[in-house]
């Protein structure tokens, strides 16, 4: 994420543009507790926009702070929807950007019957929940859904659970190491028992990206679906330029991902509006920041006025032994986003397990 | 009767909002059509009585009410529940006692204080809209129960009766009025009033119960 901004802020800086960055880096190391010290810190140095913020839980931290000294927060990562704060700007998937192609996908080519396996917060609860509603709504079945602490290493029970239980995938929403252990112990598992992980069971997630899979490594990188609007492998000159110029700058890595991407377009959607503004006012920037049209690595993005999301091409991809992925479907247009799931999710909530009781 | 299922998607909804600074709404009007509620300019008036009753959708409106204007006006409420004919949330500047009570009093299920805040519509529209579906459920459960406690009088009635009439006792009666209920799909209390007015209109005294089940 930081590699993507720093590159954007390289290109931004030699570009023509009537507007230079100077960064100003600070790591919160992932402890939520020091987000907000952090965040305030930049604000009352006089920063008005500040690109970062990966889990959910550390973007509600500062949101607040933001908003009260009318800063801008640029968050580029993906995540699950239901928020439109007017001091962010999000070039990250919205939920109908990445889960629900996700699930499409999956019910169409895998199967109705779902194991989730997730860490446990916002965003495995919440993408597990707009899982659950499709695959309900299609006569499928949820057939567990299990939680682990951040950080969980110890999968074995699941594991020896979703062997036993044969479902058409696993939906994992687990993050960092805990999913890099799930993916190789799953693997090894399921060679033990006999059977083609990739093909029987696949995993399929939201936020496998190719940093992750170089992490994962060995048996275990490949037959992985996951749902993005980046991946290295798009064929397109705009994608090969980033890339050129990302390896280039970070020649030890990490590997370019959605959230390098995201970061990126933030700092170019940014850079453009300013120099449009004349100034890095946030009023001004964000008028400005509608009419930009980006030529991003993914393809074009722009934002949509009403909720300050951005406007992508969902993807989905297969990792394979190079730890990259191939694409198996890709949205034939930008589309746009739907934070609150308005126009993509039924007026009520997924009929619970009715309350039938025996009676006589 | 089943509770019904939490609303979670508010899109196709349509809002009026009840303030005398209309102009102090924008964000409220936004934030609605992120969620895909829309508000016309029409739909923002000061007092409730610029509002037809007779023409709000529950399922479809909802109204928003500044607590901190002086409306004469009122809503119509429900006899049972004191329920309003949609879902009503209260805009709070003023946080006394008498300003809360006028909101409460019109039925509001949920708040928003002001200045509105664009992330606070969602959870307000999910508390408020949700809680006056459950209100109603709950509403239409004691009107049924008032109902069945109305209809008591007549089941004793009929119980007794067909107790001397069939010379059996009061739980094997009972037992006979229920299975009638169920194959003419009645409740037990339309059924035995049923049963009670026919015997009193025929002075025959007889509730032939074993003939009508036959038929």
């Amino acid at each position: 994420m930081l590699n993507g901004a720093l590159l954007a802020t390289q290109e931004v800086n030699e570009s023509e543009l009537d507007v230079r960055i100077n960064p100003f880096i600070c790591n919160p190391g992932g402890d939520l507790a020091q987000y907000a010290a952090h965040a305030l810190c930049l604000l009352q140095q006089g920063i008005r926009h500040v690109v970062g913020c990966y889990t959910s839980s550390a973007r509600k931290e500062v949101i607040p702070l933001f908003e009260k000294h009318d800063g801008m927060l640029w968050y580029p990562s993906h995540y699950e929807g239901f928020e439109s704060s007017s001091n962010v700007v999000y070039t990250g998937a919205a939920p109908n950007q990445h889960v629900l192609p996700l699930v499409e996908y999956l019910l169409q080519n895998h199967g109705r019957h779902a194991f989730c396996v997730g860490s446990n917060y916002i965003w495995a609860w919440e993408n597990n929940r707009i899982l659950r509603e499709s695959v309900v709504a299609r006569r499928g079945s949820v057939v567990a859904e299990r939680y682990f602490a951040v950080g969980d290493t110890d999968f074995r029970q699941v594991i020896a659970a979703i062997i036993a239980a044969r479902p058409s995938f696993v939906f994992l929403t687990l993050i960092g190491t805990s999913a890099y252990e799930f993916f190789r112990h799953f693997r090894a598992a399921c060679v033990v028992a006999g059977i083609d992980q990739a093909r029987e069971i696949p995993v399929a997630s939201c936020s496998l990206s190719e940093p992750e899979l170089e992490a994962i490594g060995g048996d275990a990188v490949d037959g992985h679906l996951s749902s993005s609007v980046y991946f290295c492998s798009i064929a397109n000159p705009d994608n090969g330029r980033f890339l050129q110029a990302y390896t280039k700058m970070f020649p030890d890595g990490p590997t370019a991902s959605a959230d390098a991407e995201a970061s990126y377009n933030a700092v170019w959607l940014l850079a453009r509006s300013a120099a449009a503004a004349g100034g890095d006012d946030p009023r001004g920037v964000k008028s400005q920041l509608v009419h930009q049209r980006l030529d991003a690595p993914q393809g074009r993005v722009w934002i949509d006025e009403p909720t300050f999301h951005c406007y992508l091409t969902p993807r989905i991809g297969r990792s394979n032994r190079n730890a990259r992925f191939d694409l198996v479907s890709e949205a034939a247009a930008p589309v746009q986003p739907d934070p609150y799931l308005v126009n993509n999710s039924g007026r009520f909530e997924a009929a619970p397990s009715p309350a039938l009781r025996l009676v006589s | 009767m089943t509770e019904s299922r939490l609303l979670q998607n508010f899109n196709g909804g349509r809002a009026f909002i009840i303030t005398d600074r209309a102009v102090s709404m924008d964000v409220l009007v936004t934030a609605l059509e992120r969620l895909g509620v829309t508000t016309d300019a029409g739909d923002v008036v000061t007092s409730v009585s610029a509002i037809d009753p007779a023409s709000l959708q529950p399922e479809r409106d909802i109204i928003f009410i500044d607590g901190d204007i002086g409306d004469a006006a009122t809503l119509p409420l429900s006899p049972v529940g004191r329920m309003p004919p949609a879902p009503v949330i209260g805009l709070i500047g003023v946080t006394a006692p008498s300003r809360l009570k006028a909101l409460m009093r019109a039925g509001a299920t949920s708040f928003l204080r002001k200045p509105i805040h664009s992330s606070a519509v969602y959870p307000a529209l999910f508390v408020g809209i949700n809680e006056y579906r459950r209100h109603r459920y709950l509403e239409t459960l004691l009107e049924d129960q008032e109902r069945r406690r109305r209809g008591r009088r007549d089941v004793v009635k009929a119980i007794i009766r067909v107790m001397s009439e069939h010379g059996i006792d009061d739980d094997a009666a009972y037992d006979l009025l229920r299975r009638r209920c169920m194959t003419t799909r009645q409740t037990m209390e339309d059924l035995c009033r049923d049963l009670i007015r026919q015997t009193d209109d025929h002075q025959s005294g007889n509730v032939d119960l074993q003939e009508r089940r036959a038929k």
